[in-house]
């Protein structure tokens, strides 16, 4: 058994490890702690090689950047489940290193070839992976895959409001549980404070903004050279949501840009960075022939067009892979990718054949809703609550925001009142249903769990309530009522007949 | 899809037998079982191995990762060592297995070709004349080892300029070398640095660099 080191910490704490290596990174060896509590990385470049302000860096990462994440406010303790944050700096046999909280265990394999080892987010975002190597009880549903791009997104507008950027997002330094529908953003050491600490690396293939590869050959004072920042985050992040909804890469299409497999690659990530799905550049569209068979059906992008991820999400993979692909100002914000996400899942319905792998899909406002993944009909009546609030007393106006009713289907608080959010500031009393969905006895219904002020808006206009424990039928065109209080929707209800 | 082959050129001249070749064959297995962990290596890699003494043979043919089963691998009691003609013989696979794509049609990744010895070519005529072949072919990278005391680092020299040697030929060593090895095949997944084009992780301790 390898020898226990005790150190003190930066902050005076004591810090135990084994004396033996366990795994290595691109800059650091990392070693167990006997509670296993925490690991302790140490950057392999000795400490008196480092540069006043990388260290300076570590300092204000575990020091003033920790406290206003983690601290100041009283959501902190929500963020723990979303990075591995570095919490002190420690120094040892003239190297400096980090302590970080132990992954959680849902982030690593138990069990099946990969018994073990981290969840890598790759392992989720391709197809081949997914469809050859990955066991069937690891790949979680299409909703769950939802739940972990919101929080990846969640994760990134947090470090964007704090004025970081990450600088190297990609699948390698983000660990996913789809069973559960949780992210952890590791490897948060490498921060970019804009303007006082540059960035160490360009980022990570398939994630490294086309303005960042353009301009990677010039050197680092020329004034053209773009370098990772807050803007390069948010074309990682869309290509990062489009790969684990969808599979595949946005930008690796057919066309050849050079012979030289180098080249081809610099100027397709790059200069001739073009969206495979372009709705009238067809130039990158994939070639069928290109792939392996088990990337398919996910690698074809006729077969699951991105718009099978909604509404929502559709113009927002617009703006970053069309409009803001060379122009990083019109990318989309991690809070808008956040927002859409969450309301996308208000959208899907659970897939009636039970062998579906997706489990679930978005609505495609048709009158004949079918799984896009598996191509299964929904069969029955299917309610659409069309949401709409008041900016002034008594006229209401549409949201463009619906909700998708399943049996058993929960209503919450941020459906009831557009002033509660679904986010790291929803409070715990807000958090519990406020109602459910059945269909019972050959209908629709909604039951009222806890809202005192719930009613029906009747044809003449008057109100009838729908007291706590009661309930509402959802048939063609009712009103109802979610909460009289100040913010509370009306819903119109619309019924899909098959 | 490119896939990334990867040549590994072997020794099994007389010189390697016991221990040597034992702990190759450990390290090579170390080295599929951990590159079947690595997701970015699942998805691209295709690996072939040459071994070479008096005869040279392709044990296994690019094969991808996932279907990859290693064969025993023998060496003669004694005889020379023909490097020159696992060069050919690599020029010859080259040609026939890799995809250089065209205009219309996405190719291969440029190969990666590890070379291990423990002495010298004894074919030197042939290795001279095969070097320009080998050059001509497109590769991403070409690292040379030179295993224990005897192997001679000169004429590795003439084909690229990643020599390496290993000190000594036990197990430990050759198995920090194929991780090592592992290291750089998943490299191209990797975050990349700044400056450099792709940041190759440092050799392991008991691997010099000969400059």
């Amino acid at each position: 058994m390898a020898q226990i080191i005790k150190i003190k910490a930066n902050d005076g704490s004591d810090v135990e490890f084994y004396d033996e290596m366990k795994a290595q990174g691109g800059m650091k060896d990392v070693y167990f702690s006997p509670s296993k509590q925490y690991v302790v990385a140490f950057y392999r470049k000795p400490l008196k090689e480092l540069k006043a302000s990388e260290k300076d860096r570590l300092q204000n990462i575990v020091g003033i950047y920790r406290e206003k994440i983690f601290s100041t406010n009283s959501d902190g303790s929500y963020w723990k489940n979303l990075f591995a944050w570095p919490e002190k700096t420690v120094e040892w046999n003239g190297k400096i290193g980090v302590v970080v909280p132990f992954y959680d265990k849902k982030f690593f394999f138990a069990g099946g070839p990969f018994d073990g080892k981290e969840k890598n987010g790759k392992w989720f975002a391709s197809a081949k992976l997914r469809n050859k190597f990955l066991p069937a009880d690891q790949k979680g549903t299409w909703l769950s895959h939802i739940h972990v791009c919101i929080k990846i997104a969640r994760a990134m507008r947090r470090l964007h409001a704090a004025g970081l950027a990450h600088s190297d997002l990609s699948y390698n330094n983000v660990l996913v549980d789809p069973v559960s529908g949780n992210a952890c953003i590791i490897d948060d050491d490498g921060l970019v404070v804009p303007g006082k600490y540059p960035p160490d690396v360009v980022g990570t293939p398939d994630f490294i903004a086309p303005e960042v590869m353009e301009t990677k050959g010039l050197s680092l004072d020329d004034p053209k050279r773009k370098l990772p920042s807050r803007l390069t985050d948010l074309h990682a992040l869309a290509v990062l949501i489009y790969m684990y909804l969808l599979y595949r890469h946005p930008l690796r299409g057919g066309k050849v840009w050079d012979l030289d497999p180098a080249k081809d690659e610099e100027m397709a990530m790059g200069a001739k960075a073009l969206f495979v799905e372009h709705p009238t550049d067809k130039t990158n569209r994939v070639k069928i022939n290109d792939l392996d068979k088990s990337q398919l059906p996910q690698g074809d992008p006729s077969k699951l067009p991105y718009t099978i991820c909604g509404p929502y999400l559709k113009p927002l993979f617009d703006r970053a892979f069309i409009d803001g692909l060379h122009n990083p100002s019109a990318r989309p914000t991690a809070q808008e990718w956040e927002d859409a996400l969450v309301k996308t899942t208000d959208l899907v319905q659970p897939c009636q054949n039970p062998q579906c792998e997706a489990h679930w899909f978005v609505f495609d406002n048709t009158t004949k809703p079918r799984c896009p993944f598996c191509g299964k009909e929904y069969k029955g009546q299917l309610p659409v609550l069309n949401f709409y609030y008041a900016p002034s007393h008594g006229r209401f106006m549409s949201e463009n925001y619906r909700l998708m009713v399943y049996d058993k289907q929960t209503l919450y608080m941020w459906h009831v009142n557009r002033n509660i959010g679904a986010n790291e500031k929803t409070s715990a009393e807000d958090k519990k249903p406020a109602g459910d969905f059945h269909f019972h006895n050959g209908q629709w219904i909604l039951i009222n769990r806890r809202i005192p002020d719930m009613y029906e808006i009747l044809a003449d206009g008057n109100k009838k309530q729908i007291s706590v424990g009661g309930f509402v039928p959802l048939t063609e065109g009712r009103k109802i009522l979610l909460s009289a209080k100040d913010g509370g929707r009306l819903v119109i209800v619309q019924l899909v007949n098959n | 899809m490119r896939r990334l082959p990867v040549y590994i050129l072997i020794d099994t001249s007389g010189s390697m037998q016991g221990e040597p070749i034992e702990a190759v064959k450990v390290g090579l297995a170390d080295m599929v079982a951990t590159l079947r962990q690595d997701p970015y290596a699942l998805e691209t890699v295709c690996i072939s191995i040459i071994t070479y003494d008096r005869d040279v043979k392709q044990i296994v043919p690019l094969t991808p990762l996932e279907d990859l089963q290693l064969p025993e691998i023998t060496t003669p009691d004694s005889g020379p060592t023909h490097t020159g003609a696992a060069l050919e013989m690599l020029c010859q696979m080259y040609s026939k297995d890799v995809n250089r794509g065209s205009s219309e049609q996405k190719g291969d990744w440029m190969p990666l070709l590890f070379l291990l010895t423990d002495g010298k070519p004894s074919d030197i005529q042939v290795y001279n004349s095969a070097i320009p072949k080998v050059k001509q072919l497109a590769f991403t990278n070409i690292v040379a080892c030179a295993a224990g005391p005897k192997a001679e680092t000169e004429p590795l020299k003439k084909l690229t300029d990643n020599v390496y040697s290993l000190d000594t030929m036990d197990s430990s060593t050759f198995r920090k070398f194929f991780q090592w090895i592992s290291m750089q095949v998943q490299a191209g997944g990797k975050s990349m640095g700044i400056t450099d084009n792709i940041e190759l992780p440092q050799p392991p301790a008991e691997v010099n660099i000969v400059i």
